[in-house]
Order: C-alpha cells, then sequence, then structure tokens
C-alpha cells in the first residue's frame, strides 16, 4: 500500500462521509465506528441513507468527501472487488445468489482465489494439482452447507430456492469468504420468525469465526436481539449511537422514528 | 454427392468454430456482443493479405505479404483479439446489456463501412480472392484429394477447440465468468474484478472468431462484404440458443441443426416456378421462427447448460441400526 495505515482500534472506522445527488444529501457529514469482534447495528427510518452510506463504504458508490478506515486502510477510491480482497464483504437487500450456479457451487465461488481462477493456471495447469485444490474446496464448502441446513439443496440451482433459503446460502457464502468485516444489507427482509433465530445464531458464528459484523435492519427487535452496539442514522447523518437499550429513551431517536420506537417498548410487542 | 457432403462438413466444422467463440463471450460472460462477425472478418482479412502476395491494379489492399498459411493464421488470429480488446475497453467498461449491444453492432458498422469503403485496406467492397489450396504444394497433396485434407484440417481445429474450451469451461476462471452472467454485483462484493474478467472473456472469443474467420477464408479461398453482412451474428445466436446456451456440447449441436440442417435442408425444397428466390428467402424464415419457438418454449436450449452434480454421500439405511 502506497498509503500509510492509521491507527485504528475499530474494524471499521468512517469519517465524515458525504455523498450528495443532485440536491439530495443522501449521506451527510456521516461518521462512525464499527469495533473489533462486535455486532454493530445500522438503524434508522427510511431515507435515513444507510443503503447509501453501505455503496459507499463498499466501493459501489464513489463518496463525495470523507475517509473509511478498513483495519486501519483508507478504502475510499478503491472498487469494489479490491475492497472485498481486502476483506470487507457486504449483502444486498435482495439476495444476490448466482440463479444458474448450484448452492454448492454459490458457496465454492465465494471464496476469492486468484491462483485458482487465473486463465493461464486454471485452464492450462496441472490438472492434479487442480483436482486437489478443487476437493479442499468442496470439502469446506459441504462443511458449512451441513451447518446451515442446506445439504439436500447442494445441487439445486440457487434461483430455484426460497428466499429465506437464499437468505441462508448468503450467509453460508459470507461464512466460506470467512472476511474480516461483512455488512449485512436487511437480512430480515421478508424472512419468518424462525429462520430469524437461525440468523442470530449464524451472526454469532460469524463472531466466533473471526468477522467483525455489522447489520442494517428495520426489525428492532433482531437489532436488539444480535446487536452490541447501534449506530442510528436520520437525515444522512448519525444522530446517536450506543447499545440499544440507552437509545429507547433518546428523543432524538424517537423524533426521527415518528413514535415507532414507543411503539415496540410495549408489553408483548 | 460426397463432393456436397464434403463442403457441408467443412462448412459446419468452421461455423461450429465460429459459435463456440461466441458462446464464451454470450454463453459465459453474458454479453450480447453483436461485433462478433467483425472478428471473424477480420480474421479473414487479414490472412488473405499475409497469403496471396501482391496482385496488380486496380487491386488495392494492404500488406500483400506470402507467409505461409499457418503463420498468417495466428497473426489474423492475433489481430482480431488486439481489435477485440481496442473494442472491448471501451464497450465493457460501463456498458451492459442493450447498451452493450448498441455500442458493439455501431463498432462493426464502421467496421464494415470502413472494409467496404476504404479500398486501399482490404479493396472495398471486391474484397480479396486468391488464397488457393493453402498448405497443398508444402505437403504434396494434390489437386483432386485437397477438399478431404482441408475437411480432416477443419475437423482438428474445431476438435481442439472444443477440447480447449472444454477446459475453460470446467476451470474455475470459466465458473467464475459464469458468475458475471448470473449477477456481476454480486461476483464484485465477493472479489472478481468484473472489467478484466469480461475483457478476458470477450478477447477469448474473439480470438475463436478470428481463427474461424482464417479456416472461412481458406475454405472460399476468397472473402469480401458479402460474406459477412454483420446480422450473420443473429444466425450464431440462433445456434446457441437452440442447442443450449453455455453447453459447448450444446452449441455443436445447435450449429448442426441451424446450418446444416436448416440451411442446406432447405436446398432440397422443390422450386416454385416463377418465384427462383424463394426457397432461398425462406431460410432466415425458418431460423427466425425457430429462434422464437425456442426463446418462448425451451430458453434454456435442446442441451442446458449442466452443472457440477455432488455425489449424493453414503447413508446408512434407516433401521439398519439395531
Amino acid at each position: 500500500m502506497t498509503t500509510a495505515t492509521i491507527e485504528s482500534p475499530a474494524a471499521l472506522d468512517v469519517r465524515g462521509l458525504s455523498k450528495h445527488f443532485g440536491g439530495v444529501r443522501a449521506v451527510d457529514d456521516c461518521s462512525f465506528i464499527a469495533p473489533k469482534g462486535k455486532v454493530t447495528g445500522l438503524i434508522g427510518p427510511n431515507g435515513a441513507g444507510k443503503s447509501t452510506a453501505i455503496d459507499l463504504i463498499s466501493g459501489f458508490k464513489l463518496p463525495d468527501a470523507g475517509t473509511v478506515l478498513f483495519g486501519g486502510t483508507p478504502l475510499q477510491g478503491l472498487p469494489p472487488h479490491r475492497i472485498s480482497r481486502l476483506g470487507l464483504i457486504r449483502t444486498f437487500q435482495t439476495p444476490r445468489e448466482w440463479r444458474g450456479l448450484t448452492v454448492l457451487e454459490n458457496v465454492v465461488l465465494a471464496r476469492w482465489d486468484e491462483e485458482r481462477e487465473s486463465f493461464w493456471r486454471g485452464v492450462l495447469g496441472l490438472r492434479q494439482a487442480q483436482h486437489e485444490a478443487t476437493r479442499a474446496e468442496l470439502a469446506a464448502a459441504r462443511e458449512i452447507l451441513e451447518e446451515f441446513g442446506l445439504s439436500a439443496l447442494r445441487n439445486e440451482r440457487a434461483g430455484n430456492l426460497s428466499g429465506g433459503q437464499k437468505r441462508l446460502v448468503e450467509f453460508a457464502r459470507i461464512r466460506m469468504a470467512q472476511p474480516n468485516l461483512v455488512i449485512l444489507d436487511e437480512p430480515m427482509g421478508g424472512v419468518n420468525p424462525v429462520l430469524g433465530e437461525r440468523m442470530a445464531v449464524a451472526i454469532e458464528g460469524f463472531i466466533a469465526t473471526g468477522t467483525t459484523v455489522m447489520v442494517v435492519e428495520h426489525n428492532l427487535p433482531f437489532i436488539e436481539r444480535v446487536t452490541d452496539h447501534v449506530v442510528v442514522m436520520s437525515q444522512g447523518s448519525v444522530i446517536a449511537n450506543g447499545p440499544f437499550g440507552s437509545l429507547r429513551s433518546n428523543p432524538a431517536v424517537i423524533d426521527a422514528y415518528l413514535g415507532e420506537m414507543p411503539t415496540y417498548e410495549q408489553p408483548g410487542a | 454427392m460426397t463432393q456436397y457432403l464434403v463442403s457441408v462438413l467443412t462448412e459446419g466444422a468452421v461455423f461450429g468454430i465460429l459459435a463456440l467463440g461466441l458462446n464464451v463471450i454470450w454463453g459465459w460472460s453474458g454479453d450480447f456482443d453483436l461485433a462478433y462477425y467483425g472478428y471473424v472478418a477480420l480474421g479473414a482479412y487479414m490472412t488473405l493479405v499475409l497469403t496471396i502476395g501482391r496482385h496488380p491494379a486496380p487491386e488495392r489492399y494492404i500488406l500483400g505479404l506470402q507467409l505461409p498459411y499457418p503463420v498468417a493464421v495466428v497473426l489474423a488470429v492475433a489481430s482480431a483479439m488486439a481489435l477485440a480488446l481496442v473494442i472491448g475497453l471501451i464497450a465493457l467498461r460501463h456498458l451492459r446489456g442493450i447498451y452493450f449491444s448498441i455500442v458493439t453492432l455501431g463498432a462493426v458498422y464502421v467496421l464494415y463501412t470502413l472494409a467496404g469503403q476504404f479500398v486501399p485496406l482490404f479493396n472495398g467492397y471486391q474484397g480479396l480472392s486468391g488464397l488457393v489450396n493453402p498448405m497443398a504444394d508444402a505437403l504434396g497433396i494434390d489437386f483432386s484429394s485437397y477438399q478431404y485434407f482441408f475437411l480432416g484440417f477443419a475437423i482438428a481445429v474445431f476438435l481442439l477447440v472444443y477440447l480447449f474450451l472444454s477446459r475453460v469451461s470446467s476451470s474455475r476462471f470459466g465458473l467464475a465468468l459464469r458468475s458475471l452472467r448470473e449477477d456481476e454485483r454480486a461476483a464484485a462484493a465477493f472479489g472478481r474484478d468484473i472489467y478484466r474478467l469480461k475483457l478476458k472473456a470477450y478477447v477469448l472469443g474473439a480470438a475463436i472468431g478470428g481463427l474461424g474467420g482464417a479456416l472461412f477464408a481458406a475454405y472460399l479461398s476468397a472473402f469480401n462484404t458479402s460474406a459477412w453482412a454483420p446480422l450473420e451474428t443473429i444466425v450464431l445466436y440462433a445456434a446457441i440458443l437452440v442447442g443450449g446456451r453455455g453447453n459447448i456440447r450444446g452449441v455443436v449441436l445447435g450449429v448442426f441443426i441451424v446450418f446444416v440442417l436448416i440451411e442446406e435442408s432447405t436446398r432440397f425444397l422443390p422450386e416454385i416456378p416463377g418465384h427462383p428466390n424463394i426457397v432461398l428467402a425462406l431460410r432466415p424464415v425458418i431460423i427466425g421462427a425457430a429462434l422464437i419457438l425456442f426463446l418462448r418454449f425451451r430458453p434454456q436450449g435442446l442441451l442446458p447448460e449442466r452443472r457440477y452434480v455432488d455425489p449424493i454421500a453414503q447413508k446408512v439405511p434407516r433401521g439398519s441400526t439395531p
């Protein structure tokens, strides 16, 4: 790297991130950190700028201003694949499986390997070495699919799965890729409560295997269940952060959610 | 009849190569490229200007060398790759889907017009000729048996391309290309450099197209603009679609059906008196109808792309434990 790394204890350190679309300040001087080895939630009402912030962090959009430090390495300006190769992987609001490939292939391909994917080595290289590498990859992928209860579906084309199963495939892919940080963009979208609990357990599994997690979600009970620390965005900026419990009484948060938070606080909700 | 069969098989082998090359670009990488015939044509033109030597005026064209045919083939393939690199660098940077197709269509029309109008390049619309039975003298093959030799040569090249692409297909590179076809944002999120990968596939496809063009030039012993209307590419797409996009076996089957069955069988239809061209006109109609019917009823083609099937692990039968 030509740019010097900057000391930061956080897995992700976002400083003054901004993005304007015409006159709309989608993300406006947004700063927050995601501590290493923890689950950080990113919440906020619709249009708060959460998704744009993720796009800026993961390189899918270029910021107008601000820095993103990932383990001390500046990310702003890098293309998505470079950021991914550094160990930051993000998901999308809708599952983006490789439809025509099988579930097993989806998981195997989640691990990027320059050596394996090079045209010359991959096509003309020694067959024996490739077979061995393939065997190891398949074994790892099978084990992960077993863990996520997807073994029986491994030869199915991913496009044929249900919405919830696709979410699980996405989690299995992340497990295979073993990033340092994963940003999950609304993983609970269209997912039933039983599967939700499975995802919460999977997130604990990510932490256990050394992957720091950041999760963007509208489902506040899920945020309360899985996060250690929550960042609240509204109108492009961070308005509050701290443990979920501490935010319930925060007037700015209640104001941003237009009374949605108190409803959640009612017993039995 | 034998002569006819030999010519059909030779053409079949050449079109098989062309369709296999296009399958790399569209079948695997997922880009609907309309410039493809430009690479085929460049391969053919380059083969001719590198082998036929200088012809007297008014014929005008570049180079006019007398290189051995195999050397010319290699250089022709390299030229097709270089052109694909230039067009791909521009068209694949940000454009996808229909926008990519429009740019490549524009590019091929520029090439077509250039080849036709700019006479000093490849002798304009008259085109080039005079590549008669390449390699015959060097190998001591006489005139009467040359067509059998060339059939064997074309089939050998076709088989080499096929074997090579079957390795590409089963490699991780081939799998990565398919991930771009299926969802390139996800591919980027998992570390794939989309632009580079797509560019590699594009240049690889064009190389095979150029190789097919080099064989085509030797088969026809001449080449001009009437041999490559840019919309010929659509016929190759029809072959890939009918056979099975992404599956090289399917692509070969598609070439057999579209080029051999449809193109050639219409030859045997009875002539309708007073309408001498109706049979010729019927071919694109049948190919177009096949395209529509397949898109509607069997878009995956006759032989759909096959995926890796993980063997079912041996399970202990239920009730076997005491």
